[in-house]
């Protein structure tokens, strides 16, 4: 079974998208284990001269070093990705890198009926910077809108149908993770290459 | 015009702090930029509201008192850094201080597209509606390769760029004009962005480099050009007088004379009385001034309309009576379009004078009344005058 891991995008206490990443471990836990993994205890990345990860950033890059695959659920603020979200990022592509060739799945709850759209694909954009470089799983689009009436009591998705939409997605996402598993030879000197790579020396 | 200038970024040494400073310290003719950090500012967290803290309050405040904002954005990971976006999370949570304000975005990034797509990430950020700033469209200005982009002086180093950039300060200026227009109340008709009154512009009799808010503008500008002074003589059309007798014959002038060139700058004024003297104050420190700094905000749209009668020829002289010094005096402001022989506009003569004296004298003279009571008798008189005047021309 697959060893996935799920990042919750938001350092609030209460999250629609934390409720959506534990109904995922909870539903698919037939299909693989998955650890939900939060970030709301990583310090704000302000640029140190050393490059060294903080404690809780090494640990977070170590479990993303280890999983098969990454699944980051984004809240929208303004449009775009939450800042503590944009930190996280900034940290790991500044220091451990551990998302490179990392295959992920994006998904998004939004209290609003667009349900994230706009700050999924600011992600996408993000996830593709030279120093981040992870695998995304391409055409799929997990959008929960009015995530604060999406969930049951216990803490299911309401909607059958989005139930569907998303089993379909991850199915596919597994797939995805052992392709992109299996292109070893492209990967080891795509993650040289963007291990040298530095913005300030070029 | 007062700017707040935005650091997008909480590094230590940050190149887009640079180039803010930059734009505070080339263009403090144009603009009064206040240049604020934001390294203090907490990461925005829902849950732990900070509204209320001194960095988020002072940044409310100075943004709030700002006419408009000059954010400066690096590019981290193609968008824009988390600490940019955690100050925009507070201004959008329980403020909204940047709601309708005027945002300019730059940025400066190490790759050579310079930040252009953290550039477009920030657009649509302050586009949500819970920040709902007001961004100029167009005039992306992006400094990429920011290693290679100052000198020792920490100035731009390309002639080309910079010039650019003051292209893209002086649309904004314009910008935020427009926007302000936008904003007023619906039917009220603002016209201060027919004029630039800032007098961003050059023509060709405009003295460059030289600060126009300066007290001593005049010395400077004399000393740049070299200007002719005492008793140098001066030809004119028709005789030739010396600097000196052209001052004096100027100053027995029986009016307080303003010149102001077709770009809305104050170049001169017959300096006789001190400013609690004059019927329309003057201070010998406004000449050089853009005519933005010599009104009041309110009084801009009136003045832009008066200009504008002028400029496009619509009025030769527009005048105005003041009625606030009191039943003694008949105050008149005219403002004369001064054209050259081809009917160019150059600029307005403006020439305040109390015309109760003359009109005094010629009631006196004719033996001539004014009829009717109060306010009323002005405007009695002002007929009165028309008509006399009338008969004036008949006798010529
Ligand atoms: C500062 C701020 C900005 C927000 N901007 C948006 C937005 O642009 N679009 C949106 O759908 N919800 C917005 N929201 C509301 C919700 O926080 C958002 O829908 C979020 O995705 C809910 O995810 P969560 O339940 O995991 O926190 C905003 C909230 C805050 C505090
Ligand atoms: C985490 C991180 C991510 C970066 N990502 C980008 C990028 O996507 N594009 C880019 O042009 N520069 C990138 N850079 C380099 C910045 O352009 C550079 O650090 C620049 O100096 C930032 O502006 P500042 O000097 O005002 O802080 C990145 C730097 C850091 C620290």
């Amino acid at each position: 079974m697959k060893n996935l891991i799920g990042i919750v995008g938001t350092n609030s206490d209460n999250s629609t998208n934390r409720q959506l990443l534990q109904f995922i471990q909870k539903h698919f836990s037939g299909k693989a284990n998955i650890e939900v993994c939060e970030i709301k205890d990583l310090p704000g990345f302000n640029k140190p001269k050393d490059r060294e990860a903080p404690v809780e950033v090494q640990k977070l890059s170590d479990k993303i070093e280890e999983a098969d695959g990454v699944i980051i659920s984004t809240p929208e603020y303004n449009h775009s990705v939450p800042a503590a979200l944009k930190s996280t990022l900034e940290w790991l592509s500044y220091t451990t890198q551990p998302l490179i060739d990392k295959a992920v799945m994006i998904t998004g709850a939004s209290y609003g009926r667009l349900g994230s759209s706009r700050s999924q694909a600011h992600l996408r954009q993000m996830l593709d910077a030279p120093e981040l470089k992870a695998r995304i799983m391409p055409s799929s689009e997990f959008l929960l809108g009015f995530s604060l009436q999406a969930f049951e009591e216990n803490g299911d998705l309401k909607d059958k149908s989005k139930i569907e939409e998303l089993e379909g997605i991850f199915d596919d996402f597994i797939q995805f993770v052992d392709i992109t598993n299996q292109l070893v030879n492209a990967k080891s000197t795509h993650k040289k290459q963007a291990q040298q790579f530095s913005w300030e020396d070029h | 015009m007062k700017i707040v200038g935005i650091v997008g970024s909480n590094a230590d040494f940050s190149y887009n702090r640079l180039l803010l400073n930059f734009i505070a310290k080339k263009f403090d003719k144009l603009i009064d930029v206040e240049v604020l950090d934001i390294a203090d500012v907490p990461m925005f967290n829902q849950s732990n509201d900070q509204t209320n803290s001194d960095v988020i309050q002072n940044l409310n405040k100075k943004i709030l008192a700002a006419d408009g904002v000059i954010i400066a954005t690096p590019e981290y990971n193609h968008s824009i850094p988390s600490a940019l976006q955690s100050v925009l999370e507070w201004l959008s949570f329980k403020i909204h201080p940047l709601d309708g304000k005027p945002v300019m975005i730059v940025g400066a990034s190490y790759d050579v597209q310079g930040s252009s797509r953290s550039q477009l990430h920030l657009r649509q950020i302050l586009d949500a509606p819970g920040v709902n700033a007001v961004v100029m469209p167009g005039n992306e200005f992006l400094l990429g390769e920011v290693h290679k982009a100052f000198d020792q002086e920490r100035n731009l180093k390309d002639k080309e760029t910079t010039q650019f950039l003051e292209t893209c300060i002086k649309k904004f200026i314009r910008f935020i004009n427009v926007v302000n227009v936008m904003h007023s109340p619906e039917g009220m008709k603002d016209l201060s962005s027919t004029e630039d009154l800032y007098a961003t512009g050059s023509i060709d009799t405009t003295i460059k480099d030289i600060n126009m808010l300066d007290d001593d503008w005049v010395e400077q500008a004399a000393e740049k050009t070299n200007a002719a002074d005492g008793n140098t003589y001066v030809k004119l059309n028709r005789g030739i007088l010396t600097v000196d007798q052209i001052n004096y014959f100027l100053d027995s002038m029986p009016a307080e004379l303003t010149f102001a060139d077709s770009n809305n700058q104050f170049l001169y004024y017959n300096y006789k009385y001190e400013a609690e003297d004059m019927l329309a104050a003057r201070r010998p420190e406004q000449v050089g001034n853009p005519l933005a700094e010599c009104h009041p905000e309110r009084a801009y749209s009136s003045v832009a309309w008066v200009i504008q009668q002028l400029r496009t020829g619509k009025e030769d002289v527009v005048r105005t009576h003041v009625p606030t010094h009191g039943p003694d005096k008949f105050v008149v402001h005219s403002y004369q379009a001064v054209r050259d022989d081809d009917g160019n506009y150059l600029g307005i003569n403006e020439y305040v004078r109390d015309i109760k004296p003359i009109i005094d004298w010629y009631l006196e003279q004719t033996g001539q009344q004014l009829t009717g009571g109060g306010v009323d008798a002005v405007s009695g008189a002002t007929s009165k005058v028309d008509s006399v005047s009338g008969a004036t021309v008949k006798d010529n």
